[in-house]
């Protein structure tokens, strides 16, 4: 959108990077392996995450202009990825979006309260070698609503800081906090034998 | 299993008997505030109030111990990566896009 007409950059921006293949070049070497992580997280299969990390990298090459180099680049990429994933998802068919509420995630029965996969005296690492339960967490994060799985995927699996996932998703930190809360509270209620029963019962009547 | 199962025996069988039930708002309470405390963002009174209420609530110090699983699992987890190939497909599409389109 009038990008290719846009010759004229801002004095402060001048030493970031100019629209061109070779600059794009070193930015797409330098964090397109991070950008498809998050990609692939965001969207759990490898093509989505390709299409996603195109658009990404597309937005970037035609926004070079718009980048103001007050947030770090890879802050910059986290916002065009999270918000072309917004525009793809429309789009595709995934998780419903809804609110999802504590009340909710309240445990009714006995083996709610504890992971139905065991783990205790594993260490995560060990644990993830096992592949229910990857899948299990894999499945779990990919029924989450889209806004509540971007918090979860930037703040527990990206690792950024509550405040960064604010200025990515435009939220307040309060907001951001609060909805991490219930993405752990809904991958943990999936993991435990509610979640994993309803799994099965979901699978059996496909 | 059973050692929690012991270990909840021993708490009803307390004087200060602990029904756990979460519809009770002090548990409801408690749960809102857990990821908060996993990340460790709470004043030092609130930690001393949580850490009480799970030293004498089985059902809720399980579930606590299961969310920082849970949190553990996701930083850990790992994510696939590309191969050189794909990586220099995708570049080659994406420059193609941006002059064509």
């Amino acid at each position: 959108m009038g990008a290719s007409s846009t010759t004229r950059r801002p004095p402060a921006s001048s030493s970031l990077p100019s629209r061109n293949a070779k600059t794009f070049d070193i930015l797409y070497r330098d964090h397109v392996d991070l950008i498809y992580r998050f990609a692939h997280r965001l969207c759990g299969e490898p093509e989505a995450a390709k299409d996603l990390v195109q658009e990404t990298f597309l937005n970037a090459y035609r926004g070079f202009d718009r980048f103001r180099g007050e947030a770090q680049i890879s802050t910059w990429l986290y916002t065009i990825a999270s918000r072309a994933c917004l525009r793809m998802r429309r789009k595709r068919k995934g998780a419903p979006e809804r609110e999802l509420s504590l009340e909710e995630f309240i445990p009714t029965s006995d083996g709610e309260f504890r992971l139905q996969i065991p783990i205790d005296g594993f260490s995560p690492e060990e644990a993830l070698q096992n592949k229910q339960l990857r899948q299990a967490l894999n499945a779990a994060i990919s029924q989450l609503p889209k806004k509540y799985k971007m918090v979860l995927v930037l703040r527990d699996m990206e690792g950024l800081s509550a405040k960064e996932v604010g200025t990515i998703m435009g939220l307040h930190e309060r907001a951001v906090k609060s909805r991490l809360h219930r993405a752990r509270l809904f991958v943990r209620r999936q993991l435990s034998a509610r979640g994993l029963d309803e799994a099965f019962t979901d699978h059996e009547h496909d | 299993m059973t050692k929690r199962r012991a270990y909840g025996e021993q708490q009803r069988s307390s004087a200060t008997r602990h029904r756990h039930d979460h519809g009770k708002s002090r548990c409801l309470n408690i749960l809102r505030k857990l990821s908060a405390y996993i990340d460790d963002e709470l004043s030092g009174s609130i930690c001393r109030e949580i850490r009480r209420h799970l030293g004498a609530c089985p059902n809720c110090e399980t579930f606590v111990v299961s969310l920082r699983q849970i949190v553990s699992l996701c930083r850990r987890s790992q994510a696939p990566t590309l191969s050189t190939a794909e990586r220099a497909f995708m570049r080659r599409k994406i420059l193609q896009t941006a002059q064509t389109r």
